[in-house]
């Protein structure tokens, strides 16, 4: 492993060429925090050394950050009900759930997991110092001011063995303008336990500001752990999401992220295959429109042989939206037997909507086997006609060619609640009818 | 059923239709032949209401509708097909499920509910049948991995399944074995009925060995410059186009 670059650390090591105003204004709200919040004081220093991100670092180059910030201020309200809100999201699930208001818990809206061998609870109310969370593993200065400020989020250990009953819902609500929340999970699954995760962010019509989640998982051996992460959110937010997921030997991580509406996204997603064996699923779609930013940059660092992972991510971008994809697979040099795939397509609907896609693959192993394709263009009016021209509609047959584009993404979300409700909410978001069910198994 | 009158049909800024007559009653089967170039598959696309090209001047009455004016899938809806030359392939959406989709906008149409799950089973069961369609290609995305003869088949249980009262086969035997031009003709031989209209465009007589015409039109330049029983037909395979360009048109 000697002589390789860290995979995440590469930008912090340029001695950027900062913007000054950027600069300016990220310490500026740094300060705005520091003088109304305790934080837990972790990573300060780290924050100091790290650059405010700006657009001549390469992991911000398309990735607008400054016009969003602003004083913040404190959360107007801190439950799900004084947020006119439901607890739930996801009709016809059966989950356990917490719900988190504005980075506060709510615990009357959640229904926490009684399981043997299943600890779950918000970090305020944990025995456990929140600052137990181990070294800052990332090195972006967003990530550090999580670790800076968050002081509320889930805490979840699933004990060896143990296979919880239910999937388990996170859903994280936004409301009111000039938010700042932080939210930090940490989440634990020993050797050979199940679990299925949802993170499911909404946010009210008026909400702005900023949101800012973090999650470290660490998967041991022969765990399996499927995680829908679905992003919902009305109104004029930057949203942020980092995920860190260490997987030891044999162990199996599926994520899907779907982003159905979000003013401004960027979704930092990414794997450290620590053992052996390990099977990696990373999916996602976006479907932007009007003028929505969807930024999904992924890493996958296999770090053992023998490992595979697989990854899509399909994008349709309306209106003069933008979207960002950029895919890192590093293999390490003994690494050997890897196989990784990822794939990447891209349909502007409109000659004003934005992709940026960048597959980077970085291979030191000899005898891997690693495939990417990218892809970019416009829906196929071939097609389109073809179907109109037996006497199908127009946003019907649209309807059509999206679910065809996205909907092997679709099929791989764990849960199939969330999927028919990710559906029904792409529905309404861009005005189709319905959805096709399906008549093979009829 | 179908009136053509004076059609004019433009691509960019080349005129490709010039002028084209004709008029077709219930139950009549028309071929159109004539030589590469000549208009035969804008026409088609044109009936169809294919967006590249633009009509330039002429009417088309479809039951006493203007055809011109409605978009592809109102003419769909209203009883027109096209049997694609090169049907078109689309990946992740399965054949059922586009067919679904068609047969449900038809009904909206006509003023009826959407068909229940089993009564579309049976159809397509019963319709599949006619062109020897079997279920594995049902299931399948549309087109996708097709050969030539079952996209070809898969077109004929679309215009079986949709029931039009007019359609037309553009170039519906080319790229066809004798077997798979068998299965195609018996499909839409199957169809004939006196409310029912064809327009069968083709390169070469052997289709209307199968598809026996009621009328043969010869197009050449945009325009019909001959027209006659199945006997034209052979003729025309026999001698070519070049004597009509001499003969009729000079």
């Amino acid at each position: 492993m000697t002589g390789t670059a860290e995979p995440i650390v590469m930008d912090l090591k340029r001695a950027p060429n900062v913007h000054a105003a950027t600069q300016a204004k990220g310490e500026a709200l740094r300060a705005a925090l520091a003088a109304q919040r305790t934080g837990t004081g972790l990573a300060a220093e780290q924050l100091d050394a790290l650059p405010v991100p700006h657009r001549r670092v390469e992991r911000w180059k398309h990735t607008p950050v400054a016009g969003f910030w602003s004083t913040p201020e404190a959360p107007s309200v801190q439950t799900i009900e004084a947020a006119g809100s439901e607890a739930c999201p996801v009709p016809g699930l059966h989950a356990y759930r917490m719900v988190f208001v504005n980075g506060t818990f709510d615990a009357k809206a959640s229904d926490l997991p009684v399981h043997n061998g299943v600890r779950c609870e918000p970090i305020s109310m944990s025995d456990a110092d929140a600052g137990s969370q181990g070294p800052l593993e990332s090195t972006d200065w967003f990530a550090a001011l999580n670790q800076a400020f968050a002081t509320e989020g889930m805490k979840l250990h699933v004990a060896k063995g143990v296979i919880l009953d239910r999937p388990l819902l996170v859903h994280h609500h936004t409301s009111g303008e000039n938010n700042a929340n932080f939210m930090r999970h940490d989440i634990h699954i020993e050797a050979n336990a199940q679990v299925e995760l949802i993170h499911w962010s909404t946010a009210s019509d008026s909400s702005t500001g900023m949101v800012n989640i973090m999650t470290h998982m660490s998967v041991e051996s022969g765990a399996v752990v499927a995680l829908d992460k679905v992003q919902d959110e009305a109104g004029s937010l930057q949203h942020l999401a980092f995920e860190q997921i260490n997987q030891a030997q044999s162990s199996q991580v599926r994520v899907h992220t779907g982003t159905i509406q979000g003013n401004w996204v960027r979704n930092d997603l990414n794997f450290r295959l620590n053992g052996e064996g390990c099977e990696t699923v990373l999916n996602g779609f976006f479907l932007p429109k009007g003028k929505e930013f969807v930024d999904n940059h992924t890493t996958v660092d296999h770090r053992a042989a023998h490992c595979n992972s697989s990854e899509q991510y399909q994008g349709i971008l309306y209106g003069t939206s933008s979207g960002v994809f950029n895919g890192k697979v590093f293999v390490r040099p003994h690494a050997q037997q890897t196989n990784a795939y990822q794939q990447n397509g891209n349909i502007l609907v409109t000659d004003k909507a934005t992709i940026n896609a960048k597959p980077e693959l970085e291979i030191y192993a000899d005898d891997v086997k690693c495939s990417h394709g990218c892809t970019i263009g416009q829906f196929d009016e071939e097609a389109l006609f073809y179907a109109r021209s037996r006497g199908i509609g127009e946003k019907e047959a649209k309807a059509m060619l999206v679910h065809a584009f996205i909907g092997d993404v679709l099929e791989g979300f764990a849960v199939a609640e969330v999927r028919m409700e990710v559906e029904h909410r792409l529905a309404i978001k861009h005005g189709w009818d319905t959805w096709n069910d399906t008549l093979e198994s009829a | 059923m179908v009136n053509i009158k004076e059609l004019q049909a433009s691509i960019g800024e080349t005129p490709i239709l010039k002028g084209l007559n004709l008029e077709i009653k219930p139950g009549e089967v028309h071929a159109i032949m004539g030589p590469n170039g000549s208009g035969k598959s804008t026409l088609a696309s044109v009936l169809a209401g294919r967006e590249d090209y633009e009509v330039t001047g002429g009417a088309v009455d479809f039951e006493g509708q203007d055809l011109l004016e409605m978009d592809a899938t109102e003419r769909a809806r209203s009883g027109l097909f096209l049997a694609f030359q090169y049907p078109v392939e689309i990946p992740g959406v399965s054949n059922i499920n586009f067919m679904r989709a068609a047969v449900n906008g038809k009904r909206e149409h006509d003023g009826l509910e959407p068909i229940k799950g089993k009564d579309f089973l049976n159809l397509v069961k019963e319709k599949a049948s006619l062109v020897e369609l079997d279920g594995r290609l049902r299931n399948r995305s549309v087109n996708e991995g097709f050969s030539g003869g079952e996209k070809k088949r898969n077109e004929i249980f679309q215009m079986a399944m949709l029931e039009p009262r007019f359609a037309v086969l553009d170039e519906t035997d080319s790229g066809l074995d004798i077997d798979a031009l068998r299965i195609v003709a018996n499909g839409v031989n199957a169809m004939r009925s006196p409310d029912r209209s064809f327009l069968v465009i083709t390169h070469y007589q052997r289709l209307l060995d199968y598809i026996v015409p009621d009328f043969v039109h010869v197009l050449v330049d945009g325009k019909i410059v001959l027209s006659g029983d199945k006997d034209l037909a052979l003729k025309l395979e026999e001698k070519g186009y070049d004597w009509i360009k001499e003969d009729v048109i000079a």
